[in-house]
């Protein structure tokens, strides 16, 4: 979360957004401007108001998809992103004990392992897009792959 | 479209979906890649699919009745036959290569003497606590992982033992605590998370790290200031208050600790550590799982150790088993054979150099299904099955726990499973 670091991370909500968390997200979707969190025009931010805007540069508020791409010559098919992505723990039962989901695949099912790689099967169920609040940060699915194949991007 | 147990590695998943017409495989789905490779095996490009004896230089094709006349030739003229290998194959392929190597009055080992066999014959003094995968993903609180890069030898088992949240509560990896130790950093770093502990621990300093914590478990206050083996002491003693916190601790053994052949008591000293941490724990326990490479080593101690009463290394003589200190090693150091029989491995390419030439200069007959460096020097070579897909048998899984390998597809035409194979040499060498 490059872009957070430079807010002013005191969740006063001017910006509508609950927390600043949140608003850094909607920044790196393009849903929003730097200008649009009030606090930081204040002449105490304008350090971190001039590096976000040059982070940002032509970019800035132009509307970005998420995007998961799976690497598949990373993969080895462990299954550990089947397993933690709480979408999976939530419609796909055998997750819960590490085991492959059943098949043919649950139609919120994330991530499903076949012919030895890992494949994104539903990114429209993912809790970046789908969930509210602190849940729309998920990100275990990049954070736990031990070969560093998965990466949410927004292009 | 069947679910089936994988017979890539002792792991065992039992999760796999297949589809398939009988004939050929068309998915796989659940299985890791190490999985899928055993799976893309029936039609691999080194699968041997006719029987082959060696005439003068060259191994040529051969018919199984002229393949296996050779084998009883080659058995007759043997008094010390070497049997080898058995740790990818079933538990009754494994019964038949025992009953032969009494037949044969000859010696039997599997690749277990090498790695896990010394630790589970190592228990019948020390004890050991074991406990199963379930247990693993229903209770675990604590996974230590030592000398051994799980990501890579058996690639599910974090996804199935740390991921998992289990049946009694919704948290998974958030309350389990995984340390790992081990001198590099290999690909299974990649799943710690922040309060786990990374130790890299100095290459071959194993045993001073346990003697120390058996030392601070009953004495506290006794670690140097300055740590051991290249492990501070806050990192230690966060170690060791885990150890001796942990509802449910599991030590995943692996081959950085089984393979130290000169360190026996790395081993001894580990399991004393073990019991010593349960003695005293009141409310939990710590367990330990082998982490083997082939997919029934396990089997094999098996159904030695209740059949014979010996988990590895017998040797048979006037039909019966001797007491003997001998493994594979020394047998083929000292020469002491005249003939072997190869099933399901390949030594030439596993054992030092100097062994495997020493096993090269005599007879050996190879029963396996992929091509290897140990088929470039066999004298006759007797093609298999692939046990898990196109027969079924019994395996036993990391934690002891048998399960049922099936079969999937037929096997290509004339070709037999280990189990048979070996019967048929036993039946043939009884009848002249
Ligand atoms: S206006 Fe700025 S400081 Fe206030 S919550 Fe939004 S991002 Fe945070
Ligand atoms: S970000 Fe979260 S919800 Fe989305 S795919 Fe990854 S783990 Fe699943
Ligand atoms: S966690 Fe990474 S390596 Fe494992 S299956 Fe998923 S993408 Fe592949
Ligand atoms: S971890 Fe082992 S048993 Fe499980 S799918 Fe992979 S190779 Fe097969």
């Amino acid at each position: 979360m490059e872009l957070y670091k430079y807010l002013p991370k005191t969740n006063c909500k001017e910006c509508g957004k609950p927390t600043c968390m949140a608003f850094a997200l909607d920044l790196l979707q393009g849903k929003v401007k730097v200008d649009d969190c009030t606090p930081l025009l204040e002449p105490k931010y304008k350090k971190q108001y001039e590096t976000l805007k040059e982070l940002l540069g032509a970019e800035e508020g132009i509307i970005k998809e998420l995007k998961i791409n799976v690497d598949t010559d990373l993969c080895d098919g462990c299954g550990i992103c089947v397993t933690v992505c709480p979408v999976n723990a939530r419609y796909c039962p055998p997750t819960l004990s590490g085991k492959a989901p059943d098949y043919p695949p649950e139609k919120h099912q994330l991530f499903q392992v076949k012919g030895g790689k890992c494949e994104l099967l539903n990114l429209e169920h993912c809790r970046r897009l789908e969930s509210e609040g602190r849940e729309r940060e998920c990100r275990v699915c990049e954070t736990y792959c031990p070969r560093e194949a998965v990466k949410i991007e927004y292009v | 479209m069947r679910k089936i147990p994988c017979s890539g590695c002792s792991l065992l998943c039992d999760d796999i979906i297949v589809r398939s017409d009988g004939i050929f495989i068309d998915e796989v789905i659940g299985a890791c890649l190490k999985g899928k490779e055993r799976f893309d095996q029936v039609t691999a490009k080194n699968r041997i699919v006719t029987p082959m004896i060696r005439d003068d230089s060259d191994l040529k094709k051969s018919s199984w009745d002229e393949a296996f006349k050779k084998v009883t030739k080659l058995l007759k003229n043997s008094n010390k036959p070497l049997l080898y290998g058995f740790s990818t194959v079933s538990c009754e392929a494994q019964l038949k290569g025992l009953e032969l190597a009494n037949l044969l009055n000859g010696f039997i080992d599997s690749n277990s003497t090498i790695c896990q066999g010394k630790v589970l014959n190592m228990a019948k003094e020390t004890g050991l606590t074991l406990t199963t995968i379930s247990e693993a993903i229903n209770k675990a609180d604590l996974l230590i992982v030592w000398g051994a890069n799980a990501a890579e030898s058996i690639p599910r088992l974090f996804n199935k033992t740390l991921f998992s949240r289990g049946k009694f509560r919704m948290t998974g990896r958030e309350i389990k605590t995984l340390v790992i130790i081990d001198p590099v950093k290999t690909a299974s770093f990649g799943v710690m998370g922040v309060r786990d502990i990374a130790l890299q621990i100095n290459p071959g300093e194993d045993i001073n790290l346990i003697k120390v914590l058996k030392e601070e478990c009953c004495n506290p206050g006794s670690i140097a200031s300055e740590g051991v083996a290249g492990i501070d002491n806050d990192d230690l003693k966060r170690l060791l208050l885990h150890l001796t916190g942990a509802e449910n601790g599991i030590i995943f053994i692996g081959q950085g600790l089984l393979k130290t052949q000169s360190k026996k008591s790395v081993i001894r000293e580990l399991l004393e550590l073990v019991q010593m941490i349960n003695v005293k724990q009141q409310k939990g326990r710590i367990s330990v799982i082998l982490i083997g490479g082939h997919y029934n080593m396990l089997g094999f101690d098996h159904v030695a150790l209740s059949n014979y009463g010996k988990n590895h290394s017998l040797q048979f003589s006037n039909n019966q088993l001797i007491d003997t200190d001998d493994t594979i090693v020394s047998k083929i150091e000292r020469e002491d054979f005249d003939c072997s029989i190869i099933v399901g491995t390949d030594p030439i390419s596993h054992l030092p150099q100097e062994l495997s030439k020493k096993l090269a200069k005599k007879p050996l007959i190879l029963v396996d299904n992929k091509k290897s460096a140990t088929l470039r020097i066999a004298d006759v070579v007797l093609p298999s099955t692939i046990t898990g897909i196109e027969s079924e048998g019994l395996a036993f899984r990391l934690d002891h726990v048998p399960i049922e390998l099936k079969k999937i597809v037929n096997p290509p035409s004339n070709i037999f499973s280990d189990e048979e194979i070996l019967n048929q040499i036993i039946e043939k060498f009884k009848l002249k």
